[in-house]
């Protein structure tokens, strides 16, 4: 049980304390409701190549990270399909610093052309680095367009393109950061040995004084029911075949989502898992396997991959897979193997609180759904699911006619 | 009053770190063990480390094999059976093999100890590597092999050791894709046999630890002595003066090239060695560090670039690695070199060094916070057998620097002449 406090300032900021007195440090997160699904189709790339400007200077600041490194303190950030998450570690006395460089960069950047043209650099090679310049690194940019019609989930958060980085230009960054990057569009969470009336008297001085922005419009278009299976083959230097099956599930706000990630754990969650058993082990038709949800606010995707052995036919591959889907949608499923799984949550649940950090990221996020006490309600949600509502749930995503496939192929 | 938004709020130095030393204990047989009782959380953590990394294997890959494959079924289990269990108990396993250690790791919550430490006993104790299995797992292993041999970050690592520590040094050995198939099941048990025996291991154990789980530890592991208790002559190796400075292994179709440049350095428990460290994180040991600013931050050639200290058992060195863009290779090698150069010749200045002792005492004082966090921290420590003091004196190294020794030190160790370099991918 996560016990926390939570106010909202004038300006719309919410802000969540957790004191635990178990560390020296606090854990100091910050969550920005905007990602890649903001994005413009034709700019795509930009909430996360803000990410890195966020870093470059705000207006009364020049550097983020030299104070922070003199104050003890540590930081980083990530971009998500949803949300864009800044974070710091420093020591507990410290905790003024964070709130003076956080509420400094939330009033304002110092933009130059300058420190774009920089960052647009450094961007594209992290481009090349994970995406382009690595063995099936290109998979997800070409597994979302075929499974995304509609739904901005099509572009991977680094973007469609490295055009779309290398056309960035200053006045799209300046409107970008009027329109997401506002009090009334974050959450602040704090977790450590913290009171919650420092934290309050702390975050009127620093972030009340921000006035409240509008906010850019959301019309994020529903992605349409799928109605025929979708395959892509591409030929790519690599080693070996890989497979990518794509599958439409729900959304992170219904209970078919907990079922689903039970699901993807029932597959491949731990080496007794279904698919490595059988796939891995038993056929060894696959080197790896793995299966997942993508964890999406939005409809997300429930995604099987493998890379296939090399004496083995990328459709027979594929026929085992579709095997093992078709004994979980028929219902072949025992008590045990679902409390296994339920049991598993747990444990990594359990694990989890043992970082400040994490708990301060879990309450923002649980904030942003609707409410940080859902933090409090996980457990309960995994351990409800019921069998019947596990092959329910399979049968529903695992139709073909949802399904998008990649072949993802060795030339050689 | 105004709020004053330009100048730093005010910030404590941090003056003191809480190192917390693990308890020392013997079990009964003799074992070694390190207790680190801390955190929140009903959880444990079990680490056992074996003298038997790749330095003591006498045909390639044998020490992976026998680490990565111990969970793969035992005299009364299969290896399904295993991982039901263990999955069952939401526990883990994982075996890490190093080129000094094999070393095993169980996580679990508290209240099921009792049965998943009975599972790490049976498969540290009663291996059996079934045929069967080791087929599987050698097929499955070669070809994960070969996409890793994709990357050119690891196509670089690998020469880089090479060049660094020679062919046929256990530390410079490159696996080749031939030696998946040169693995008996013969050598697997015989070496299993040889070094996982209760005199070739250390035990570090962290979390909620009382009376009932030291209990159970000593009925588990230290009643009595457990293995066939050999004793192996450790095989001494020499390093090799590096034959080749520069070594380019050509890459087509890459849109970044994998540079490592570096030189054995001092080990770990040298009396320069925290300062030493101290030097490198200035260097390129940190996000503000010279080499991030310039060659991230300035130039934009890469998305990261790191400067290392590695520490083995028998050898130090140091490595700065990076993925640049592949036509510019050249030149970032090039404001390396010059970085380097300059820790050599120019003073660095009060407050970047006040900013670096910052830093490092903070990420101390991460490294300390929370049971796992302390006992990651202590595991070398540990493992190679340094000082239990070890934090203490980094801490005062850190706090006492000069910016006359970092001269002195750049002068003695890091001459940008001195320095090998690989580089895989383009490079013209």
């Amino acid at each position: 049980m996560i016990k926390f406090d939570k106010f909202t300032l004038q300006n719309g900021l919410k802000v969540i304390v957790h004191h635990d007195p178990s560390t020296t440090l606090v854990a100091f997160n910050i969550l920005y409701h905007v990602g890649s699904k903001n994005e413009s189709p034709d700019k795509t790339g930009f909430a996360h190549l803000f990410e890195h400007l966020m870093f470059e200077g705000s207006i009364h600041i020049p550097s983020y990270d030299r104070p922070l490194q003199l104050a003890g303190g540590e930081n980083n950030a990530f971009t998500t399909n949803d949300i864009t998450n800044y974070y710091i570690t420093l020591p507990k006395e410290n905790i003024e610093t964070a709130f003076w460089l956080e509420s400094d960069r939330m009033f304002g950047l110092d933009f130059s052309q300058k420190k774009l043209d920089i960052q647009k650099n450094v961007v594209i090679e992290e481009f090349n680095q994970n995406y382009l310049n690595q063995p099936y690194g290109d998979s997800s940019l070409l597994l979302r367009p075929l499974a995304y019609k509609v739904h901005p989930y099509q572009w991977a958060t680094i973007g469609k393109d490295i055009s779309h980085i290398q056309n960035a230009d200053l006045e799209d960054v300046r409107n970008f950061f009027m329109h997401h990057y506002a009090p009334n569009n974050a959450i602040l969470s704090i977790s450590g040995n913290v009171k919650t009336d420092e934290i309050k008297t702390l975050s009127e001085k620093w972030f009340a004084p921000i006035e409240k922005r509008e906010i850019a419009l959301r019309v994020i278009s529903k992605e349409p029911e799928q109605l025929k299976a979708r395959t892509q083959t591409v030929y790519r230097n690599v080693p070996f075949d890989a497979i990518y099956i794509a599958f439409h599930m729900s959304s992170k706000l219904e209970n078919d989502y907990y079922v689903a990630d039970l699901i993807s754990d029932l597959f491949a969650n731990g080496k007794s898992s279904r698919l490595y058993q059988s796939l891995v082990k038993t056929k060894q038709l696959f080197s790896d396997i793995n299966a997942y949800i993508t964890g999406d606010i939005d409809e997300g995707l429930f995604i099987i991959t493998g890379k296939v052995m090399s004496t083995v036919k990328i459709n027979d591959a594929e026929t085992a897979i579709w095997e093992e889907i078709n004994q979980l949608s028929n219902g072949n499923i025992d008590d045990y193997e679902i409390e296994k799984v339920k049991n598993k949550f747990e444990s990594v649940y359990e694990f989890g609180q043992l970082s400040a950090l994490n708990k301060a990221m879990d309450l923002a996020y649980h904030e942003l759904l609707g409410d940080a006490e859902r933090i409090n309600q996980e457990i309960e949600k995994y351990r409800r699911v019921t069998k019947d509502e596990i092959q329910k749930t399979a049968s529903k995503i695992f139709n073909r006619k949802n399904s998008s496939t990649l072949y993802y192929l060795s030339k050689k | 009053m105004k709020l004053d938004r330009r100048n730093h709020p005010e910030f404590k130095n941090i003056e003191h770190i809480n190192i917390p030393i693990p308890e020392r204990i013997e079990l009964n047989n003799g074992i070694e063990t390190f207790i680190i009782n801390a955190g929140t959380q009903d959880v444990v953590k079990i680490d056992i480390t074996f003298n038997a990394g790749g330095w003591y294997q006498e045909k390639p890959i044998i020490a992976t094999v026998v680490n990565e494959m111990l969970i793969e079924g035992t005299k009364e289990y299969t290896s399904q059976q295993i991982a039901e269990k263990l999955d069952f108990y939401g526990a883990f396993i994982h075996a890490q093999p190093t080129k000094d250690f094999g070393n095993v790791t169980l996580y679990t919550l508290k209240k099921y100890l009792p049965e998943t430490i009975l599972i790490l006993e049976d498969i540290i104790k009663n291996p059996v590597f079934p045929e069967h299995e080791l087929n599987t797992y050698l097929n499955k292993r070669k070809q994960q092999f070969q996409v890793e041999l994709e990357k050119v970050s690891n196509v670089a690592r690998r020469e880089f050791n090479e060049q660094l520590f020679g062919k046929s040094h256990p530390y410079g050995v490159k696996t080749k894709i031939e030696d998946y198939n040169c693995v008996s099941q013969k050598d697997i048990v015989q070496f299993h046999k040889t070094h996982y025996q209760s005199n070739k291991c250390k035990i570090l154990l962290s979390g909620k630890i009382d009376k009932t789980v030291l209990a159970l530890l000593e009925k588990h592991f230290g009643n009595e002595d457990w293995g066939f208790n050999a004793t192996v002559e450790s095989a001494q190796f020499d390093i090799p003066h590096p034959v080749k400075m520069e070594t380019y292994i050509e890459k087509k179709d890459v849109s970044q090239s994998a540079i490592r440049l570096g030189k054995i350095l001092i080990k770990n428990g040298h009396p320069d060695f925290h300062k030493l460290n101290i030097v490198n994180t200035i260097l390129g040991g940190y996000f503000g560090s010279r080499l991030m600013k310039t060659i991230r931050e300035e130039k934009g050639y890469t998305y990261g670039i790191n400067s290392v200290l590695v520490s083995l058992k028998n050898a130090g060195f140091l490595v700065i690695l990076s993925e640049v863009g592949a036509d510019v290779a050249k030149k970032a090698i090039q404001e390396i070199l010059n970085e380097v150069k300059k820790l050599r010749e120019e003073k660095v200045s009060v407050e970047e060094l006040d900013l670096v002792r910052n830093y490092m005492l903070g990420d101390l004082l991460r490294s300390f916070d929370g049971p796992f966090e302390i006992s990651s921290s202590f595991k070398n420590i540990i493992d190679f057998g340094l000082e239990i003091n070890y934090f203490n004196e980094a801490i005062d190294a850190i706090k006492n620097i000069t910016p006359e020794e970092i001269i002195e030190l750049a002068n003695k160790y890091l001459h940008e002449d001195t320095l090998i370099r690989t580089i895989a991918g383009k490079y013209n």
